[in-house]
């Protein structure tokens, strides 16, 4: 019975081990990389994507993509309703990176609709990168176009 | 009868003759650039580098102005007075990216012979530089602005605001304005031309449109673009040369041909013939080996070669002219300065 107990135990020790080691950062999508770069950073939901990303992989550009901010955690931002360019978004952040733009990352896989953000952002987006902007938006959204560093998923 | 019969028989003989040789539209083409100017471009040479190289403009006389296979070379342009080359020269097995070539690498000045030469700035300095009329001063395209710089002193003498360009900025002959690849009211990769005096900015043309330059009045611009809505290439399209007023509007194909994209526009220093590159690859090669360089007449704009159907029914004025081929290359430029090569 004892030897029982044990093995259980073990088990559920191995369990909990494994949940950890599965789950690198806190559901909050806060990690090392997102609280210490860019000049603002914040917690944010993707409201849509207006248009299909365009497939074309001779050409890099940053799509400018809208958001409603949840939460500031550092930095000032003027409004609800941020307009934040990502680089080449049909990558994943992590492989984003190139010659062009070497310092974005982040863990988000694949950009969707609805999804919530942790960003670590730059503003304007004219000062940070020097390549094609498709925005969707203009004549329409108000503020500045916000340069996304880093993108973490956050998990509600 | 017989002597009228031979008269006959006679002149048919001439014609076909006059047809077979003194007639043929490419080798009278040829015959009439072979002595205007010089070209300067860069190619792959045989230690398998980037170099510079120089031919008359009927592809006659190339020689290689520079054997460094310990560096790349790219992208020479005369000075107005064609009497110095400004150039990039990067690492050896850098590789040439066709949008980002004027980031990489250090800013070189050299003779027309490419004697001389001098580093100017340090790696990834004085990016996208271009003379300006006086050739004092050369005009760059940074994260910062738009730069005039002091080729003396390599100090910036006056800042722009680049206002979304972002690639591929070049100054007019007279030095009044600028033209690049930019972002405008939400497109990108259009052709913008900034105003010297005030920096206002127009769109010249816009998307899919990149690798402008200047005719020599200053009044007009040569680039390439990708119109939308082409079915060829599984509806990817093919890359065709068109000139615009720098004002905007005026949109005019000049070569087009479906199976290959056409980019490196470029004229005569008297604007009467146009040079460019062709590659079946998007973005003309730069990464390998650079594509075919041609020449033809801007009064035989538009022409189209090959079926290009769609194209064809597009451009039914099409005057089919005659289109030199040139040896391989990329980013060629063209000065009518006396030069003893």
């Amino acid at each position: 019975m004892g030897t029982m107990r044990l093995r259980w135990a073990v088990c559920g020790l191995v369990v909990v081990a494994c949940a950890g080691g599965c789950r690198q950062r806190p559901a909050d999508g806060a990690d090392a990389e997102v609280v210490r770069r860019g000049s603002v950073e914040v917690t944010a939901e993707l409201v849509e994507i207006p248009d299909k990303f365009p497939d074309i992989p001779m050409y890099d550009y940053a799509f400018v993509l809208k958001y409603r901010v949840l939460e500031v955690h550092r930095g000032e931002v003027a409004a609800d309703v941020i307009y934040v360019g990502h680089y080449n978004p049909l990558k994943a952040r992590a492989e984003a990176a190139d010659a062009r733009v070497r310092e974005i990352g982040g863990d988000v896989k694949r950009i969707r609709a609805g999804d919530i953000h942790r960003m670590a952002l730059e503003v304007p987006i004219d000062d940070y990168y020097m390549g094609g902007i498709i925005n969707k938006y203009h004549g329409t959204a108000q503020g500045p176009i916000y340069w996304a560093v880093w993108t973490n998923r956050v998990v509600r | 009868m017989d002597k009228r019969f031979s008269w006959v028989v006679l002149t048919v003989l001439a014609a076909c003759t006059c047809k077979a040789f003194g007639g043929n539209p490419l080798t009278e083409l040829a015959e009439e650039v072979k002595d205007k100017g010089w070209i300067v471009f860069s190619a792959r040479s045989a230690n398998g580098s980037w170099d510079l190289f120089v031919m008359r403009p009927d592809g006659s006389q190339r020689r290689q102005l520079t054997d460094t296979p310990q560096v790349e070379e790219a992208g020479p342009r005369y000075s107005p007075d064609g009497k110095r080359l400004l150039f990039r020269t990067m690492k050896r097995g850098t590789v040439l990216d066709h949008d980002q070539w004027g980031f990489a690498g250090s800013l070189t000045v050299a003779d027309w012979d490419a004697s001389n030469r001098r580093s100017l700035g340090s790696e990834g300095e004085f990016t996208w530089a271009s003379w300006l009329p006086d050739g004092k001063q050369v005009v760059c395209l940074t994260l910062k602005g738009i730069l005039v710089v002091d080729l003396a002193t390599m100090e910036v003498v006056r800042r722009i605001d680049r206002q979304g360009i972002f690639q591929q900025l070049y100054c007019s002959p007279d030095g009044t304005a600028l033209c690049g690849v930019g972002n405008y009211r939400g497109q990108t990769w259009t052709i913008m031309r900034v105003d010297m005096a005030d920096g206002k900015v127009n769109e010249v043309n816009s998307l899919q449109s990149c690798t402008p330059d200047w005719f020599s009045d200053s009044r007009r611009v040569i680039y390439s673009c990708r119109p939308a809505g082409q079915r060829a290439n599984r509806g990817y399209g093919w890359t065709q040369l068109w000139m615009a007023d720098a004002a905007g509007g005026e949109q005019r194909l000049v070569y087009g041909e479906d199976g290959t994209h056409v980019y490196g526009g470029a004229l005569s220093p008297d604007d009467r013939y146009v040079l460019f590159t062709r590659c079946e690859v998007d973005g003309g090669g730069a990464e390998k080996a650079g594509g075919s360089m041609h020449l033809m007449r801007l009064a035989d704009a538009p022409t189209i070669r090959g079926r290009s159907t769609a194209l064809r029914k597009l451009h039914p004025e099409t005057k089919d002219g005659p289109v030199l081929t040139l040896p391989r290359g990329w980013e060629p430029h063209w000065t009518y300065a006396e030069l003893e090569y």
